[in-house]
């Protein structure tokens, strides 16, 4: 049974994401997108991580990919002005990437698929990954603040329309 | 484990998911020339590793791999605000989101 | 899980969802009775005794009427987007607490579709996925109107949810919990011997900040520029007739139905009576199905009068403008919310737990 949704829901997380890439109209592309979190989302739930499975939702399903699709309205493509890639780009990126992969799946086998999997129910809870949050991993929690607000910060630079002055 | 087993068992194909997922993320980075798609594609990559680390921490029963997750989503979720507001940007200077057409700093 | 519990999940699952859909007929009489009292005038009264059958008239006629498709539309998506935003509306269904337990056929059945440990994170993540069918919806119909509307809907969606959020951490705070069940569990009893032992009395600001933030998630006046009428025709729905637009209003009102939901658990004791605790009633009563009754009655009107507020404010507060709207969720809500965090964690720490 859980083999079962498993295999269905890989298969669609790689459809829709094939979709992502290979669509012709963005929105299509943003469309899929949504679908392919949701896709993960339900992986992540059945490895048993239901926090970062709601996460998943919320800021990509619910934040992330909004903003794609705001812009693609913002910018209301008539039509796709994108032109198309030379063969031979394609062609060689897929031939890069087909290595690429093959080495990851040499050294992820050797390596990841050999962990034996734990039948413990202990899994980790919102509590656990907490108090590790705020105990071991406080440094890099804080510096990220840091990095967010740096952030907000340059967005408004970014988004101020040319010529106008900072108030 | 028996082959038979080790075939239909979501252990043994998690991480193909996860890498078929980089995979199809680096393709569309490298081929497509629409910027937005250029950055879905980025998504999807980081997505990928996402999906590894879960599986890792799940396995190994540690919830060190769920809390570099959070840090990863936060940090994608930075990117894309930037990166949507640098497209904005580069459609107000071209009116387009073709990756080719900026080709202003090449020689 | 053995077939039973299967079956039960199943069973239960339809049983509240059908439920909670006879909100929409409800609220559709009740909206436009208040707006008739309001504007002093009988309001429906020619279908039925007092215009009770008036929502059955409505559906009839959104049900009966032609559905075209207008030329120019991205079908596809057109046809999807009504859809979108009713099923995320069904779907945040599944973790409100209800009532607490009721005894079938000699098991123990929570009334409660799915008790998430982060069904907090639940609710909040699903609700978000409401903005699809307004974005699509309005991007479909190939309309300026409603083009505008779905972009004025995208960035009060997004600008909201972070002060619901943000409150939404501070009663998660108190509680020290996602889980809504554990949550209402916890509000049992009185606190300090006067007031009922409710999440407001904890995290009265953080009330404040759902309930406004609430408004908007939901689309309702005062802040429903998405389909602002006066200035937008319709706004996302312009273009949307016959039982499409049904859908939407249908996922408003369910909409409308969870928040208020969502409210009564986190912050007036969801199922609970006040002054009183499960364990009295039940020994006075004797019955643990008649005390889960109870428990129903008590959600539902907890949930009513908050239903009944936003008809009200409604029918009496003009629409915000639009940077109004978001000076609002920027420049006050979430800075606010992210001081009630603060001060509400310093008081915890020096009250010791809550």
């Amino acid at each position: 049974m859980k083999e079962a949704v498993f295999t269905f829901f890989s298969l669609f997380t790689l459809l829709t994401a094939a979709g992502v890439v290979l669509s012709r109209n963005v929105i299509y592309s943003a469309f899929n997108l949504v679908l392919c979190f949701f896709g993960l989302a339900t992986l992540y739930l059945l490895w048993g991580a239901t926090f970062i499975s709601m996460v998943q939702i919320l800021i990509y399903a619910g934040a992330i990919v909004v903003l794609f699709v705001f812009v693609v309205m913002l910018l209301n493509f008539e039509k796709p002005n994108e032109r198309k890639t030379r063969l031979p780009i394609i062609l060689l990126s897929s031939a890069g990437v087909w290595t690429f992969a093959l080495i990851l799946l040499r050294v992820l086998s050797k390596s990841v698929g050999e962990i034996p999997v734990l039948e413990t129910t202990a899994r980790a809870s919102v509590r656990t990954v907490s108090k590790l949050l705020f105990s071991q991993y406080l440094w890099p929690f804080e510096v990220l603040t840091v990095f967010l607000l740096a952030l907000i910060v340059g967005i408004f630079v970014l988004a101020r329309p040319e010529g106008e002055e900072v108030k | 484990m028996i082959l038979a087993e080790k075939l239909t068992s979501m252990a043994y194909w998690s991480h193909f998911v996860s890498i078929a997922l980089f995979a199809l993320g680096l393709l569309g980075f490298l081929t497509r020339r629409n910027a937005l798609i250029v950055l879905m594609s980025l998504e999807l990559m980081l997505n990928a590793v996402n999906l590894l680390l879960v599986q890792i921490a799940m396995r190994t029963g540690t919830s060190e791999g769920i809390v570099l997750v959070v840090f990863v989503i936060t940090v994608a979720a930075a990117e894309v605000a930037v990166g949507l507001g640098i497209i904005l940007n580069l459609y107000r200077m071209k009116k387009t989101v073709d990756l080719g057409s900026f080709r202003n700093l090449s020689g | 899980m053995t077939v039973l519990d299967f079956i039960i999940a199943g069973l239960k699952a339809i049983v509240i969802l059908v439920a909670v859909i006879q909100v929409v007929p409800v609220m559709i009489y009740v909206e436009r009775k208040v707006a008739a009292l309001i504007q002093d005038r009988p309001g429906p009264n020619r279908v039925g005794p007092f215009g009770l059958l008036q929502p059955v008239a409505d559906a009839l006629k959104f049900l009966l009427k032609e559905d075209p498709i207008p030329l120019y539309t991205h079908r596809l998506l057109y046809t999807l987007a009504p859809f979108l935003s009713l099923i995320p509306a069904c779907l945040v269904i599944a973790a409100l607490p209800i009532a607490d337990k009721a005894i079938l056929f000699g098991k123990e059945i929570t009334i409660q579709i799915s008790d998430l440990d982060v069904s907090l994170i639940y609710v909040l993540a699903i609700g978000s996925l409401g903005v699809y069918g307004i974005l699509f919806g309005g991007w479909a119909s190939n309309n300026k109107y409603s083009l505008i509307g779905a972009l004025r809907s995208a960035s009060q969606m997004v600008s909201y949810e972070l002060p619901l959020g943000l409150a939404a951490v501070g009663a998660v705070m108190v509680f020290g919990t996602f889980s809504l069940r554990e949550m209402v569990l916890q509000q049992e009893g009185t606190l300090l011997g006067v007031l009922p032992n409710w999440g407001i009395f904890y995290q009265p600001i953080g009330f404040l900040i759902f309930l406004v933030a609430s408004f908007a998630e939901t689309n309702r006046l005062p802040f429903d520029l998405p389909e602002s009428e006066a200035e937008l025709v319709a706004g996302f729905h312009t273009e949307y007739g016959s039982m499409k637009f049904a859908t939407f209003f249908m996922a408003e009102y369910m909409n409308l139905a969870t928040m208020s939901g969502l409210m009564t658990v986190i912050y007036f004791g969801g199922w609970h009576l006040p002054w009183v605790t499960d364990a009295q009633l039940l020994e006075l009563l004797g019955s643990q199905n008649l005390l889960c009754l109870i428990q129903v009655g008590t959600y539902i009107f907890k949930v009513s009068v908050f239903m009944f507020l936003y008809v009200l404010i409604r029918w009496t507060l003009p629409r915000f403008r639009f940077d109004q709207l978001l000076t609002l969720s920027w420049g006050s809500l979430i800075p606010i919310g992210l001081l009630n965090i603060v001060v509400s964690a310093i008081l915890m720490y020096v009250l010791g737990g809550k």
